[in-house]
């Protein structure tokens, strides 16, 4: 007769030493209930004394209030981002967004690469819009360096950016009409989006994360691949997303659930720096294409495109306008691409003269910018990068107080913000 | 004799009706996974079986394999009880539908009182099944379901008062004969059914009333803490609903078992069973693709919109609709 052998429960082992490491560190223990951690009425709390005044107000609950923990792993926050939701039945009284869930440190990441390999570090920081981040350090370097990348080249850049920008506000469509319930616009804006991605490998040689800005040019020409794909993407695409639009743009509960839903003041974009579509929705003619030109686009015609309404409908409408309006600059960069070389003579290590520069694109999320600074080694000595996703989030919990929960995702998924780009 | 007699038919009627929720379901899980993805333009289940036919079927049986997880807080008897107090409200509602002459189970003088009374149920076990599992999501899923379907009820049973009150009888066989003679409910009443058909589209919590599970919202609502087949018992019964509705509303407003032409009068006994089967699962499975259509169409309806169209909008529509028909009866005598 052999005594049974204690098997320890792994759980337990983790708890002790978990409450081992608090008490070091002189945190409260752990608060517990019957044997188990702590119960309904303290979860999504911190379980250390608030450190600011605004946490001591979020954290701080009334009677009939209770915190929602929403995320970072929940169906409709776009990634990982976490909300916790003070609320009082549905409506929603405050919002905390935790952030860092995808942090990566890719600022950090390039400034120990070479100014070549930055452009694969900044691919997965937004990954719906790639090749917009890698145009903005394209461009910034080659300011640092004093190179200028070739006619055809810049022509090329432009039709990428743009037709990224035709599948990341296609997807918007989708992910907005998911986040409120809708199945169905999601698939179709991916099938544009595969068209999309299925083109631009055939220039990049890569479906999803591109890496192929190059200082002084891009990686390749374009192919014939390319342009027949193109070509074919380019005769059905308007159908489509007319398809797509009818299924949502003039439906009743589409409507009733956005317009006047959301609504930001021109005042407050601008204060709170909000840019891009979700900007000019609040009918602030702001576009970086135009205020600022770069690349070919003040050889390009267009109209800087508004609305006045500022609410989640007219964030909608804006993106499908200017998803239009890409195809528009589409069709006129095609049609003017001049012939010649796509790389400028640029040599393998990058060592520009000690200097900063500060390069700025319209990304489909906003105002995408990199502050490089060189110290004239091969590596930027400080390379920054300004998300248009983190400072569109803002904007919600400044919006969503007396509102439902139900609108959260529905404002939420009309700033269109990437966690990618967030976390960076 | 007569009793045992009763007895031995009581059980071979609702073991059959308990054994036909499994295929039923089935067959509707499958319709939903074909028919959206026909219309999201993508292939859907293709691998299980021709046609991928045997998907739901693979499903069914993969929560019979899945770890039957509690959450350690969870009210104990509650939490195990909750899936079947859903799953019995759809069973035992079963118990009158009328699928053909001389195939139904029960067939008695208050078929139509008992079908809404036994179908109510089901919000007793969401709600339970949402305080139970010890988690907001699933309380605040639990509440929206008791608001919504408690809301949603009474439009839906004043919209067949109109019916009850033009055909003079609450009994399932009776209003079809009724309408055997008179012609389909739905030329007397049109209004009555829309207010019918949506306020028992909120009623099962399909889209776009499916604030209950709400999955980009409160993740699945009261669902949240379910797995195995305490949460196979939930999803069945949410199908088997929504074709228990699609069949009752046949029977209310499109002559149940009725050929869209006159009945044969030949088509008696056994052959006339059969036949009736036929168009009244051919007429519930249309609209059962109607629902389908809907939920790959529609957004969500939000909870205060949807509790202000039931009572600023469906309430007054049925209660004028329910005083128009009844005048017309009096005036009318018909």
């Amino acid at each position: 007769m052999t005594a049974e052998p204690k098997v320890i429960d792994p759980l337990d082992v983790e708890r002790a030493e978990e409450a081992r490491l608090r008490t070091a560190a002189g945190l409260s223990p752990i608060g517990r209930a019957g044997g188990e951690y702590a119960g309904f009425e303290s979860v999504g709390l911190p379980d250390r004394p608030p450190q600011t005044e605004r946490e001591r107000e979020v954290y701080t609950l009334a009677e009939g209030e209770m915190l929602v923990n929403m995320g970072p792993q929940h169906p409709s926050t776009h990634g990982v981002m976490r909300l916790v939701l003070k609320v009082r039945g549905e409506v929603v009284i405050d919002i905390d967004p935790v952030l860092g869930y995808l942090h990566r440190g890719i600022e950090k990441l390039c400034e120990n690469a070479t100014y070549t390999t930055v452009m694969t570090y900044v691919d997965p920081m937004d990954y719906l819009s790639s090749m917009h981040n890698e145009h903005a350090p394209a461009i910034a370097f080659e300011k640092l360096y004093g190179v200028q990348a070739p006619k055809r080249a810049e022509y090329i850049r432009a039709l990428v950016v743009e037709l990224n920008r035709v599948f990341s506000h296609g997807l918007m469509m989708g992910f907005l009409s998911l986040d409120m319930g809708g199945l169905t616009p999601i698939l179709y804006g991916f099938i544009n989006r595969d068209e999309v991605v299925d083109m631009l490998s055939a220039i990049s040689g890569q479906r999803m994360l591109f890496n192929f800005f190059r200082v002084g040019g891009v990686n390749f020409d374009a192919n014939d691949e390319f342009f027949s794909r193109l070509g074919t993407w380019r005769s059905g695409v308007l159908k489509t997303i007319d398809m797509n639009e009818r299924i949502l743009t003039d439906n009743e509960i589409f409507r009733g659930r956005t317009i006047g839903m959301g609504v930001l003041s021109g005042k407050d974009a601008i204060s709170l720096g909000v840019s891009g579509p979700n900007l000019r929705a609040s009918g602030v003619a702001f576009d970086v294409r135009k205020a600022h030109p770069y690349s070919i686009y003040p050889e390009l015609e267009f109209e800087v495109i508004t609305q006045s309404g500022g609410d989640v409908y007219s964030r909608y409408i804006q993106r499908i306008a200017e998803l239009k309006q890409s195809i528009h600059l589409i069709d006129q960069i095609v049609d003017r691409m001049p012939h010649g070389p796509v790389q400028a003579q640029v040599p393998g290590i990058i060592r520009p003269k000690p200097g900063r520069a500060y390069a700025a694109v319209e990304s489909p999320r906003g105002l995408y910018s990199v502050y490089a600074i060189s110290d004239g080694g091969p590596n930027p000595y400080r390379f920054r990068m300004r998300d248009p996703s983190f400072i569109s989030l803002q904007a919600i919990p400044k919006l969503m107080p007396g509102h439902l929960i139900a609108d959260t995702m529905a404002v939420m998924a009309s700033f269109d913000p990437v966690m990618g780009g967030v976390d960076k | 004799m007569d009793l045992l007699l009763a007895v031995g038919r009581f059980l071979l009627a609702t073991t059959l009706l308990l054994l036909l929720t499994i295929p039923t379901a089935f067959v509707v899980i499958q319709m939903e996974l074909k028919v959206i993805a026909q219309m999201q333009l993508r292939y859907g289940p293709n691998r299980i079986g021709p046609w991928g036919m045997f998907q739901s079927t693979i499903h069914g049986f993969k929560f019979l394999a899945k770890e039957d997880h509690m959450p350690d807080q969870a009210d104990r008897a509650t939490f195990t009880l909750a899936p079947w107090m859903v799953y019995m409200a759809a069973a035992m509602s079963m118990l009158v539908i009328p699928f053909a002459p001389g195939a139904i189970a029960a067939d008695f003088n208050i078929g139509i009182v008992y079908f809404f009374a036994v179908i109510g149920l089901s919000v007793v076990g969401l709600l339970v099944a949402g305080w139970a599992s010890y988690n907001k999501y699933s309380l605040l899923g639990g509440l929206r379901s008791a608001a919504q379907m408690v809301s949603y009820e009474i439009p839906l049973t004043l919209s067949v008062v109109g019916v009850v009150v033009l055909g003079g009888t609450l009994n399932f066989r009776e209003l079809i004969g009724w309408q055997q003679a008179h012609g389909w409910m739905v030329l007397w009443q049109p209004i009555g059914l829309g207010i019918f058909y949506i306020a028992s589209l909120a009623e099962i919590n399909r889209t776009p009333f499916d604030m209950v599970e709400a999955d980009s919202e409160l993740v699945a609502g009261p669902f949240t803490e379910y797995s195995g087949m305490r949460f196979g018992f939930f999803f069945f019964a949410e199908y088997v609903a929504l074709f228990i509705m699609s069949g009752i509303m046949v029977a209310l407003f499109f002559g149940g078992w009725l050929a869209p032409w006159p009945f044969p009068a030949q088509l008696d006994g056994f052959g006339g069973t059969l036949y009736g089967l036929l168009w009244f699962f051919l007429k519930s499975y249309l609209c059962v693709f109607l629902a389908v259509w809907l939920r790959a169409t529609l957004p969500r309806v939000r909870v205060d919109q949807l509790m202000g169209m039931a009572w600023k909008v469906l309430l007054p529509l049925a209660i004028v609709n329910l005083l128009v028909t009844a005048a017309a009866v009096l005036v009318f005598k018909l």
